[in-house]
């Protein structure tokens, strides 16, 4: 699949995007008190499609680049990131009972998808705090 | 007479005729299968492989998985090549390069034209002649051809060990390193793939057709379909018409001839409460669930392994659980857990049925959970030890892994699984007696359930028929007769008549309707059903009659398939029909999805597959697990979680529903499915269909068509599909769970009935 890995990194990429866009704007509807728009089937069943397109293209891109890249951690952070993203996502879309802790969990879910970019831009667990340092 | 007792005998009648032909074409099989020979000799006397040798190999290839590493003609695994058609080829190659290098050109490719024709013309001719000498009981090749026959040898015996001339293909095929570990072993292998090759290309005595019915496809041999491969493809879809065309007559003649039941006021099924023994079936649910987890899991990394070949994410799972295993275990898992989940459906239903509880039917129901379980445990590490070369040939048949797709347990473990079934068979039936005895309006309904589990149990002793050393084409009759007949035929005449009986329970069938409806559905089943399991064995070694009568039966299976959107609304209508109707509305709509599945997975996808013609190309690609996928769990599986869902109503009759996992869980699996299906499978299918008619059936399956970046991304594209699945069955093992651990009761039928909207 080598053959095909700039293009790979580009459908995740342009993926991640577009995930993290979309959850920015639900989340904003959850806190402006439209719910059920950011929870309606269409934008729930487009959220699946990116979120799956998005596994698929990591799944890919793990298996082409090699295991020594991945030497210093930076996946395994990138990962616990992920799992607390999409818990922390949940809560905010409306899993949580009171509107403050969506609203934390909102903001905290906004602040562990932009260190999960960091760490994936510097391919190092610090992500943005080792590309300032450098 | 009445028109019950007339479908009755008409029932009786079919049955008896068409296993009667059933049988007499095993006999047809038993006696023109392609000949064992006692030794292969060159024309100077000396020998090559002697039968022992070949029967050998037979038990290597089994106990390092058999169809679950490859093909052989055609059955098995897709990811290596099919191993008669990959030998038959590089042996015709090996003669042709042999041939032009004794005439003095470099290679092959030298030549001219006229000269390749030339050369091609005497392959094929050496390869087709049938030297098989029945008084000596041998076989004679030329000195060329044992050339050509030591130079695919040493590859075979290459492949197969750690040679790392031949890493990249184990790589593509997703083989292990030293698949089979011991030198003597592997030639034995080879010579047991040699005689698989030459009975596909050696044309019977008197005949201008091969043992296998010139399969695979494959011009350089001079294989290609068989006038009779034609004919009886355009036969079959003119049956296949003629037949809908009757069946619609019939439903529309039918139509209106009786006022719809008026189902009562209340859920009759409410008042009756579980007994010991039905509250004790919860336990094979919970195992269906934990099965079809594993199931999935060991699905992905089986898929995985197309990609990545001996490794996952890096990690060299080959080492420990190679690929073979992992589909093994995939396709064992497909039929253990919905096979339990039918079995506990059977023990459920017997007490309501017949409105007792016998004397230690719950012993007898947690006795044989037991027994299920040590099977499954005890089978899978047999087939471990012997994949891995960790239990030697002697015990291998018995212990270890048969090889035999979907009937893979060791003997042992299948005579324990056929107790087993004869233990279910005796459970089910004594809580069935007193209302087989009872001779009321729903006698016919219990008679056909109770005939279909005596069948299950029965027919699975099939399996039994074959021993260590019987010829490959009888092996793969009986197979199908578990395969087909037993999981295709009466599992699907024990989910119709459980149905059928369970909507008469619950008011919403007149008995006499429904027990009519059963007979004739089972009859119109039955009779493409039976001789339609020669559809399986067009090319296993057979004779004409399996290609013509397999073709024509098989046809007919579809009929009621195209009209199962009439059975599709009447169940889907069922759900409306009262307000206490809402307890079995998951049911109902695992029942609807049952049937949408029918048309498109067994009915579509299987005819595309179906035809002699189109499978002479099709078999082993794959197109073939999109039929597999999507009638195995589509149909069966579907069926499998909607009569769970069905006893879980009454086994916990008090406990809330959580209907969103289940909407969530239905929709997600298939759509799930349909991604499979639509984004892989088939492109994929047909990326091989096209390589096969261009060069043969050979490159279909070859590293060069299947390890390339188009077939990889295709395989990738599975995830999308895949990941949605694995999160709809998560959800419905959450929601089994949540029956036991969440507290909560269940509204009354009335008001949930207002929520849903009625």
């Amino acid at each position: 699949m080598i053959e095909f890995y700039t293009q790979i990194k580009w459908v995740h990429i342009a993926c991640i995007t577009i995930s993290g866009t979309l959850f920015a704007l639900r989340g904003l509807l959850v806190q402006l008190g439209h719910g059920g728009a950011a929870r309606s089937a269409p934008v729930r069943w487009f959220s699946y499609a990116v979120d799956t397109t998005l596994l698929t293209a990591a799944l890919m891109l793990l298996t082409i680049l090699p295991r020594a890249m991945f030497a210093n951690g930076w996946l395994l952070a990138k990962l616990t990131l992920v799992v607390a993203y999409v818990a922390l996502g949940m809560l905010a879309l409306g899993r949580a009972h009171t509107p403050g802790v969506r609203r934390l969990c909102y903001a905290a879910a906004l602040l562990a998808y932009l260190t999960i970019i960091g760490i994936a831009c510097a391919h190092h667990p610090l992500g943005w705090l080792y590309l300032w340092l450098a | 007479m009445s028109s019950t007792r007339k479908l009755w005998l008409g029932l009786a009648a079919l049955l008896l005729v068409t296993f009667g032909v059933l049988l007499w074409i095993g006999d047809e099989v038993h006696q023109q299968a392609p000949p064992l020979p006692h030794a292969v000799l060159t024309v100077d006397g000396q020998t090559l492989f002697t039968r022992a040798d070949m029967e050998e190999g037979r038990e290597v290839w089994q106990s390092i998985g058999g169809q679950q590493l490859g093909t052989i003609w055609g059955h098995g695994a897709l990811v290596a090549p099919d191993w008669s058609a990959d030998w038959l080829h590089r042996e015709a190659q090996a003669m042709l390069e042999l041939l032009a290098r004794n005439q003095g050109a470099a290679s092959f490719d030298a030549l001219d034209a006229a000269q390749q024709a030339a050369l091609r013309v005497r392959v094929q001719q050496e390869l087709r002649n049938n030297t098989y000498d029945p008084a000596r009981d041998t076989i004679t090749v030329s000195a060329l051809r044992a050339q050509a026959m030591a130079v695919v040898g040493a590859h075979y015996e290459s492949l197969f060990s750690n040679d790392p001339a031949t890493a990249h293909l184990r790589k593509a095929y997703a083989m292990r390193d030293n698949t089979v570990g011991d030198m003597e072993h592997r030639r034995m292998l080879a010579s047991f793939f040699w005689w698989t090759s030459w009975a596909a290309a050696t044309e019977r005595p008197g005949r201008t057709i091969s043992y296998t019915q010139n399969w695979p496809y494959d011009p350089v041999v001079g294989n290609t379909p068989t006038p009779s491969s034609l004919m009886w493809s355009v036969f079959s879809v003119i049956f296949l018409i003629c037949g809908i065309g009757l069946l619609a007559w019939y439903h529309t003649a039918q139509s209106h001839k009786e006022a719809p039941a008026t189902p009562p006021a209340q859920d009759p099924l409410a008042a009756f409460k579980a007994t010991p023994s039905m509250r004790a079936t919860a336990k094979y649910f919970w195992v269906v669930i934990a099965l079809f987890l594993v199931q999935i899991l060991f699905g992905a990394t089986t898929a995985h392994y197309q990609v990545e070949g001996q490794d996952v994410y890096g990690y060299a799972l080959a080492n420990v659980l190679p690929y073979s295993l992992t589909r093994t275990w995939h396709t064992e898992l497909a039929v253990l857990w919905i096979t339990t989940a039918w079995l506990g459906t059977g023990l459920y239903i017997a007490p309501v049925i017949g409105g007792y509880e016998p004397k230690f039917q719950h012993l007898g129901v947690n006795f044989l959970w037991v027994c299920l379980l040590v099977i499954v445990v005890g089978s899978f590490a047999g087939q471990w030890f012997a994949v891995m070369d960790k239990m030697g040939l002697k015990y291998n048949f018995w212990f270890g892994h048969q090889g035999w797709e979907y009937v893979d347990l060791g003997r042992f473990w299948q005579i324990f699984l056929f107790i087993g079934l004869m233990l279910w068979l005796f459970l089910v039936g004594r809580a069935l007696w007193p209302a087989i005895k009872r001779r009321d309006d729903t006698s016919s309904i219990v008679g056909l359930l109770f005939l279909s589990t005596v069948a299950i149990g029965l027919l699975y002793g099939a399996g039994l028929m074959w021993g260590e050393h019987t010829h490959i084409a009888m092996v793969e009759y009986w197979r199908w007769w578990v395969v087909h007949l037993w999981v295709e035929g009466f599992f699907e005449v024990f989910a119709t008549a459980v149905i059928s009986y369970l909507f008469v329970r619950l008011g919403l069938l007149r008995a006499r309707s429904a027990t009519t409806n059963v007979l004739f559905a089972t009859i119109v089943f039955m009779a493409g059903g039976v001789l339609g399991t020669l559809h399986h064995l067009y090319f296993t070694g057979t004779t004409t009659a399996v290609i013509a009568l397999g073709a024509s039966f098989s046809a007919l299976e579809v009929v009621p398939l195209a009209l199962i959107g009439m059975e599709a609304y009447g169940t889907w209508r069922a759900q409306h029909m009262a307000p206490w109707m809402a307890r079995y509305r998951w049911p109902i709509v695992f029942f609807v999805a049952v049937s949408f599945w029918n048309l498109v997975g067994a009915g579509m996808f299987g005819f595309l597959v179906n035809t002699p013609i189109a499978l002479y190309y099709m078999q082993g690609l794959n197109l073939t697990p999109l039929h597999g996928h999507t009638a195995l769990f589509g149909v069966y599986g579907m069926l499998g979680l909607g009569l769970m869902l069905f006893c879980l109503r009454g086994i916990k009759p008090e406990a809330a529903w959580r209907e969103g996992w289940l909407r969530s869980a239905f929709w997600l699996m298939n759509i799930g499915l349909s991604m499979m299906a639509l984004f892989t499978l088939l492109p994929l299918g047909l990326i091989q269909l096209h390589a096969a008619l261009e060069h043969g059936y050979w490159f279909a399956r070859s590293a060069e068509v299947m390890d390339t970046p188009l077939v990889h991304l295709l395989v990738w594209l599975r995830v999308p599909g895949d990941s949605l699945f694995a999160v709809g069955a998560v959800l419905i093992a959450l929601f089994v769970a949540s029956l036991w651990l969440v507290r909560g009761k269940a509204p009354a039928p009335a008001t949930q009935a207002v929520r849903d909207g009625r």
